[in-house]
């Protein structure tokens, strides 16, 4: 062979390597991006979504349509404000020893879920705390609004209150889908567990929408489906409830398929003569808990995981300690008020390394 | 006429390959020039306000139609909120953020400021 020749062999393996390496890169089309998307303004909150696809138009059609579903239960679940042509939770407390009201199945499995949560905390979650609950919203209000001004809600009107919060009198009647409170003193709150709930409600819809693999964060609410692209697992900072320190997490987790959510003293409180009352209210004590700065619960279910992350925030920690391991597929960790950290032993399994 | 031929083939590789490259070093640089301009990213209810390079030292009153306002501190490559009416108090009680991902958010006001093309952080989301 003379040399042109040689030159010649070598420039058309060159093309042809090209057209394979032109081929091979075309035949991975779709190619799957990392996409991100937020929105404002349902459950009061900012939602994070984390997800792949094959085109940023595609995302933000199936963001929107999380964003819709998202819209729907914190309609339903809002004890707050009406909705035209829905009846939600406020309709129900609204007709408290008036009358039953139809409702959505969406809102009958919540409360069924909430009456399961109830038996399995010993009473710790109990959505019929609305009367005891709608006092410390009232007083917390007024004391951020006017913190010179700040109270405590009287224990006399708390101990009153306390006697419409029996959850066992709420009335559901499947068949006639209708939830009823006989009392006109009792109203329910579903605080404590309905954003979770309709965090997993969300996920499983994420799923049938065709995403598989996608991160929910709904105002620090947690949920993974799936894992991340690359096979690996999502990760998760638990923020330090310290706001002061240079350490912005104290633990970092690693999940796939699971939800971590958090309750906290340091975010949602309000200041009465120095002292600072948080936004969860212990149902036993009718006051904030005081035990820890925070808790985080990590589970299968957002639902359990937001409910029992309140529950365990108002249990003293060798109780909590105790609870979470009586529950398989559940660990927690905890933040002592002092910055010290405890954790469930399965708990360290997910830390991330 | 044989020989021309190959000449021209030769020639037609030669520019095809420096094409290639020339595009292949033109993407790569710019790509890398891009990953490390941190921006806070400011949207209120949604809708952007503004974008603050982190590299630049800055201080911006976002003010809100009703008199409210959250003030935004870019210092040290990190953006702060430093200041602000809402009651609530979390957005100024959030510490300073610099990473890809990471955001401040005052409900009160919908005002976000969120990091875009930031260093890469190694979380997903963060639970609080």
């Amino acid at each position: 062979m003379n040399r042109k020749k040689q030159i010649g062999v070598v420039g058309v393996i060159f093309l042809l390597l090209l057209v394979v390496a032109v081929i091979y890169n075309s035949k991975k089309e779709p190619e799957l991006s990392r996409y991100t998307a937020s929105f404002l303004d349902v459950f009061d909150t900012k939602t994070d979504v984390i997800g792949y696809s094959t085109d940023e138009e595609a995302f933000t059609e199936q963001v929107s349509l999380l964003k819709d579903k998202l819209a729907y239960y914190n309609d339903l679940y809002d004890i707050y404000n009406d909705y035209e042509g829905i009846n939600n939770i406020k309709t129900i407390n609204d007709n408290a020893g008036i009358a039953p009201v139809e409702v959505n199945r969406d809102i009958i499995d919540l409360l069924l879920f909430s009456k399961e949560m109830y038996e399995k905390t010993n009473g710790q979650i109990n959505i019929a705390m609305g009367s005891v609950l709608s006092i410390w919203h009232d007083y917390r209000d007024a004391g951020i609004d006017d913190p010179e001004n700040a109270k405590l809600p009287p224990m006399e009107d708390l101990q009153a209150a306390s006697a419409y919060m029996d959850i066992n009198q709420i009335i559901i009647d499947e068949e006639a889908s209708t939830v009823y409170l006989p009392d006109a003193h009792m109203s329910i709150d579903v605080g404590s567990i309905g954003k979770g709930y309709a965090v997993q409600k969300l996920a499983e819809y994420a799923k049938e929408i065709g995403m598989k693999q996608v991160l929910l964060s709904v105002g620090g609410n947690v949920c993974a489906v799936g894992k991340k692209l690359d096979g690996s697992d999502w990760r998760i900072g638990i923020q330090n409830p310290d706001m002061k320190s240079d350490e912005a997490y104290v633990e970092k987790v690693d999940i796939s398929d699971a939800c971590v959510v958090t309750s906290g003293n340091y975010q949602r409180y309000y200041v009465v003569d120095g002292e600072r009352y948080c936004h969860i209210i212990d149902g036993d004590t009718l006051m904030p808990a005081d035990y820890f700065a925070s808790v985080s619960i990590l589970a299968k279910d957002s639902g359990m995981a937001d409910a029992l992350s309140t529950a365990v925030f108002n249990m003293p920690y060798e109780e909590g300690l105790a609870f979470v391991n009586g529950i398989d597929g559940v660990e927690a960790l905890w933040v002592m008020n002092d910055g010290t950290i405890y954790h469930t032993d399965g708990f360290a399994n997910y830390i991330a390394d | 006429m044989e020989e021309n031929k190959k000449k021209n083939d030769l020639i037609l590789i030669g520019v095809l390959l420096v094409v290639a490259l020339a595009a292949y070093f033109c993407m790569s640089f710019f790509q890398g020039a891009n990953t490390k301009n941190g921006v806070a990213v400011v949207k209120i209810d949604d809708v952007e306000y503004g974008r603050f390079p982190l590299v630049v030292d800055t201080e911006e009153r976002i003010e809100l139609p009703d008199g409210s306002y959250n003030l935004l501190v870019i210092q040290d490559g990190k953006a702060d909120v430093t200041e602000a009416s809402c009651p609530d108090g979390i957005c100024v009680n959030h510490r300073a953020i610099s990473k890809q991902g990471q955001s401040i958010v005052c409900l009160p006001n919908k005002v976000v400021v969120e990091i875009e093309n930031g260093e890469e952080s190694d979380l997903d989301a963060v639970t609080n």
